[in-house]
């Protein structure tokens, strides 16, 4: 067995390397390295797939120690909670290096850190190592600072800055409970599967902790009110900045909560149980009333985002809250499962943003108008993603909400008010159609302006829009995977 | 005494070395003095390589040769080439360039002598080698600006030491001794142990340049050669900062030795990097940036004697210190000495700009640089001595630090207005910070290596708890 965790992770890096030692090299070929490396690691996260999660604990753990004296070591492995993550960062950044094809500005540079982007984020989510979490928690960071710095839109400096900002002094507090969790472990240990088979911190200092992991993961998520960078950063960065920001990294955020926060101060969690779910209703609502009032395009999408994530976090304190085991695996299938779909759907949905602007330099909506006459595929790809956005039945969405809207019934039936952000988003994306799509064909947009989707274009949209339904209509491929672990979840 | 010297083995072979420089910058041979030193300097260095398992003192107690003062030896003395190989690219063909690495040479010894400290006499005898070379080599151009800088490090450093060694004699009269393990006798008289210890901190916290005996710094930074700068921000202040860990180990911890030291720690590092904040030449910000990692560094002093930690950590992150800081430095050199030049320079010198931004990033503390690793343990370190506010205001300036440092990478990768600064680089400078930048990169994932080495010692430095109680019981 060779180590096909390591391969997925590092593969990318190696073709950023690639990249960069090959400085003469014309665009298409720098872009065709870029598309060939992460399809090699889409391949890894498929056959990691088919190699499957075990019932217990991590599946294909890789280990190799880094600095025994202190504990820390190079651990890697998967579970149900993070081996789709790990399939659909690698499909993002797939379909976004295709997407991004038409880079011209510095395509050595853009290709390299999206690059090491993708094996920071594939990292992130097969770390099982405090400090090799964190290393690939900063690292993507400061790839999307450039990204963003370098290729984003008018004001991106400011953005740019802000993000990095914003989102470092965020990540710090996590640094502070790595070091309490390892301070507090018996053994003295980095390895997150000790954390959470015996969780070191009890009492007060779990407490701390756990405020630590949550204020290091909400402004990561982003929860209100910690969301302020988000529509910044998104406004700026480049489309596929965008895609990868909302699809992969958010997820960082609830994906950290339900390892970090959920698994290693349990006891803490289910404590403040009420208010995490209390945050998690006002993100929710919050995003999409926001999101109600935008007239930009990518801004709605942004925080609709906030909206969707809201629904994640009220799904994991509805799972800590939850007294039955059966009540708590819904709920946790739900988050899971939602942090998958909004990977596609938002996905798509930056990318389509980002054609538009391609064509018309503008996200104002009410500079659009009748679109579908003259960009039908286009069109009619928006309204699909955004009719899985607002959560219709048979697309991704659904069965995600579903599930986490029913334990939440079961469990604390008042915050179920959360489902008035579904009826808020569908109003505002039948709105967002109609201004952008619908009614009268503006003067400004004929064929030769604004041509629909090229090959490329459909290349890339085409799987998530495709997955989109398959999820929609048969989630079951992927929650078996995510419901391995769930069905025998400890806490 | 056949023993002892065949322990200073390094300290001799570098006393030599400066000797016989000397002769050769009399023969007005300056190449050949620079090849003499650094052959010297690389071969005290190999030659403190079998000292790594040695712990013990010479001549009486007086100078330790245990983990702390070999592994300096092992970081000042090639970071001391380093900073020669930058002083030549900047200073070749100038009056009297050999004397410059002669001073620089004495200055790295009593930097060496300071981080194996054992008794007070030595401490004052490094703290005044140390600072008589560093006056002269500010004032090497022999202009206004190096001259009012000089002078004024100058008056700084007499004022300080005086103080220092005035405090000093209250130990001497409340132990006896001037030998530093003595101290743990001073429990029973407070006032005597503290009074010496603010002496201490003055005299050590002018040579490593904490807030608030700082003043002298941007201004002799900014004055001397910037090779000179980049030299003075890294050996003796780590040499300063490694003798403070010598003495704190055998203060008795009844006193609030440790929340003194904090208390320094927080205003080093927050000042420092507010100071930073604004200023528009680099010289000046990066001579702020170190009084701030100035204050990092005592964040494992705050821990010596509580956490096993505090003394790797302070190792690693000298080293990380050196690598990087040199590194920043030697980029000044080649780009320019304002903000202005920086603009653009990422996207003319590609290499050149991503080695400032692994610089900077790892000054930071973002991983998987070496700062990362060096502050990560002095965090693990403080936080095991109970000092978890000490650790929240390192964070929070953590943040400062990155708006600091990113004051220089955003230019570095906006447009041009125009070509008229071209930056000048030689092979020389070039090689120091892609040595550097390896070292960066290196430290950050390979700072087992450091600790596997370090590791022996924690048994030792448990042993030497475990006396100190003893004599306090």
């Amino acid at each position: 067995m060779y180590p096909l965790v390591s391969i997925t992770v590092f593969l990318p890096l190696l073709g950023a390397l690639l990249v960069l030692s090959m400085r003469k090299a014309p665009t298409q070929v720098v872009h065709g390295i870029g598309i060939t490396t992460s399809g090699l690691t889409l391949l890894g996260a498929l056959q990691m797939w088919s190699r499957g999660v075990s019932e217990t604990g991590f599946a294909q753990v890789e280990q190799i120690d880094w600095m025994p004296s202190i504990g820390a070591a190079y651990r890697v492995g998967v579970d149900g909670i993070s081996l789709p993550l790990v399939l659909l960062s690698a499909l993002l950044f797939f379909v976004t290096f295709i997407y991004s094809a038409k880079v011209r500005k510095q395509p050595h540079a853009f290709v390299a850190l999206m690059l090491l982007l993708e094996t920071a984020s594939i990292g992130a989510f097969t770390a099982l190592d405090g400090i090799l979490f964190y290393v690939f928690f900063e690292v993507s960071l400061v790839s999307m600072y450039f990204m963003i710095a370098e290729w984003g839109h008018e004001d991106r400096q400011r953005a740019a800055l802000m993000f990095f900002i914003y989102t470092f002094l965020g990540s710090l507090p996590l640094l502070l409970a790595i070091l309490g969790l390892y301070l507090g472990s018996e053994t003295y240990t980095f390895d997150m599967r000790a954390w959470i088979s015996d969780p070191p911190l009890d009492g007060t200092a779990a407490m701390l902790a756990l405020v630590a992991m949550l204020i290091t993961f909400a402004v990561k998520t982003p929860v209100f009110p910690f969301h302020t960078w988000l529509p910044a950063a998104h406004v700026q960065a480049p489309a596929a900045g965008s895609v990868i920001l909302a699809g992969v990294m958010l997820k960082f955020g609830t994906y950290g909560i339900i390892r970090f926060a959920y698994q290693m101060t349990p006891d803490a969690f289910r404590d403040a149980g009420l208010v995490i779910l209390a945050f998690g209703v006002v993100a929710a609502l919050y995003g999409a009333f926001a999101a109600l009032a935008q007239s930009d395009l990518k801004r709605l999408v942004a925080y609709t985002s906030i909206n969707h994530m809201g629904y994640i976090i009220v799904g994991v304190a509805i799972a800590a809250l939850a007294t039955e085991p059966a009540i708590r695996a819904t709920a946790l299938d739900g988050s899971v499962l939602q942090m998958v779909s909004h990977g596609l759907v938002t996905g798509a949905l930056f990318m389509l943003v980002g054609m538009l602007q391609d064509r018309a330099n503008t996200r104002e909506m009410d500079q659009f108008g009748g679109l579908l006459k003259v960009v039908p595929i286009l069109g009619w790809s928006f309204v699909l993603a955004a009719f899985a956005s607002l959560g219709l039945p048979g697309l991704a969405h659904f069965p995600a909400e579903f599930q986490i809207f029913l334990a939440t019934l079961q469990v604390e039936p008042i915050a179920i008010i959360v489902i008035l952000g579904i009826v808020v988003t569908a109003g505002l994306y039948l709105r967002a159609i109609a201004q952008v799509f619908l009614g009268e064909v503006g003067e400004k947009w004929t064929t030769k302006t604004m041509p629909d989707l090229s090959v490329r274009e459909l290349l890339a949209l085409g799987p998530l829009l495709l997955l989109t339904i398959a999820l929609g209509v048969a989630p079951a491929w992927v929650l078996d995977v995510i419901h391995k672990t769930t069905a025998n979840w400890q806490f | 005494m056949e023993r002892d010297l065949a322990l200073l083995i390094p300290e001799i072979i570098i006393l030599l070395t400066v000797v016989f420089a000397l002769v050769a910058e009399m023969l007005r041979l300056p190449r050949i003095a620079l090849a003499i030193i650094i052959a010297g300097l690389l071969l005290a260095t190999v030659q403190t390589l079998p000292l790594l398992d040695v712990n013990t003192t010479v001549f009486g107690g007086t100078f330790r040769i245990d983990t702390l003062s070999v592994w300096a030896k092992l970081i000042l003395l090639p970071a001391t080439v380093l900073s020669l190989l930058l002083a030549r690219a900047e200073l070749a063909g100038t009056d009297r360039e050999g004397t410059v690495y002669v001073l620089v040479c004495l200055v790295s010894l009593a930097s060496v002598l300071l981080a194996g400290v054992g008794d007070t006499m030595v401490l004052v005898l490094g703290i005044l080698l140390s600072s008589l070379g560093s006056f002269a080599l500010v004032a090497y151009p022999r202009d206004d600006f190096a001259t009012e800088a000089a002078m004024k490090f100058f008056v700084f450093a007499s004022v300080t030491t005086s103080v220092m060694i005035f405090g000093l004699s209250y130990w001497f009269g409340g132990t006896g001794s001037t030998l530093l393990s003595e101290l743990s006798r001073l429990d029973s008289s407070p006032v005597v142990a503290v009074i010496g210890l603010f002496a201490v901190i003055i005299g050590l916290g002018y040579k490593a340049s904490l807030v608030p005996f700082h003043f002298w710094a941007p201004d002799a930074y900014e004055g001397a050669p910037v090779s000179i700068a980049a030299y003075l921000s890294v050996v003796p202040k780590i040499g300063a900062i490694l003798a403070f860990a010598q003495i704190v180990r055998d203060l008795p911890i009844t006193m609030a030795w440790p929340l003194i030291i904090a208390v320094i720690a927080v205003l080093s590092m927050t000042y420092g990097y507010l100071a930073a904040l604004v200023q528009n030449n680099i010289v000046r910000l990066l001579a702020y940036s170190s009084i701030a990692q100035a204050g990092y560094f005592l964040l494992g002093i705050v821990a010596v004697g509580t956490s096993p930690l505090a003394l790797p950590s302070l190792i690693i992150f000298s080293a990380a210190y050196a690598a990087m800081n040199l590194g920043a430095f030697a980029v000044v050199m080649v780009v320019g000495r304002t903000l202005e030049t920086f603009k653009g320079i990422g996207r003319n010198k590609p290499a050149l700009g991503v080695a400032m931004v692994v610089f900077l990033l790892s000054l930071v503390g973002i991983p998987p640089l070496a700062g990362f690793v060096g502050k990560f343990l002095l965090f693990g370190a403080a936080i095991e001595a109970g000092f978890t506010w000490l650790v929240v205001v390192a964070i929070l300036n953590s943040v400062l630090s990155l708006a600091v440092y990113l004051r220089i990478v955003v230019p570095m990768y906006q447009k041009q207005h125009d070509d008229s600064s071209v930056a000048m680089s030689t092979p020389l400078i070039s090689l120091v910070w892609v040595i550097a930048l390896l070292l960066t990169i290196a430290i950050g994932l390979g700072a087992q290596l450091l600790f596997g080495q370090l590791n022996e010692y924690l048994t030792g430095e448990s042993l030497h708890c475990a006396t100190s109680l003893s004599y306090l019981s």
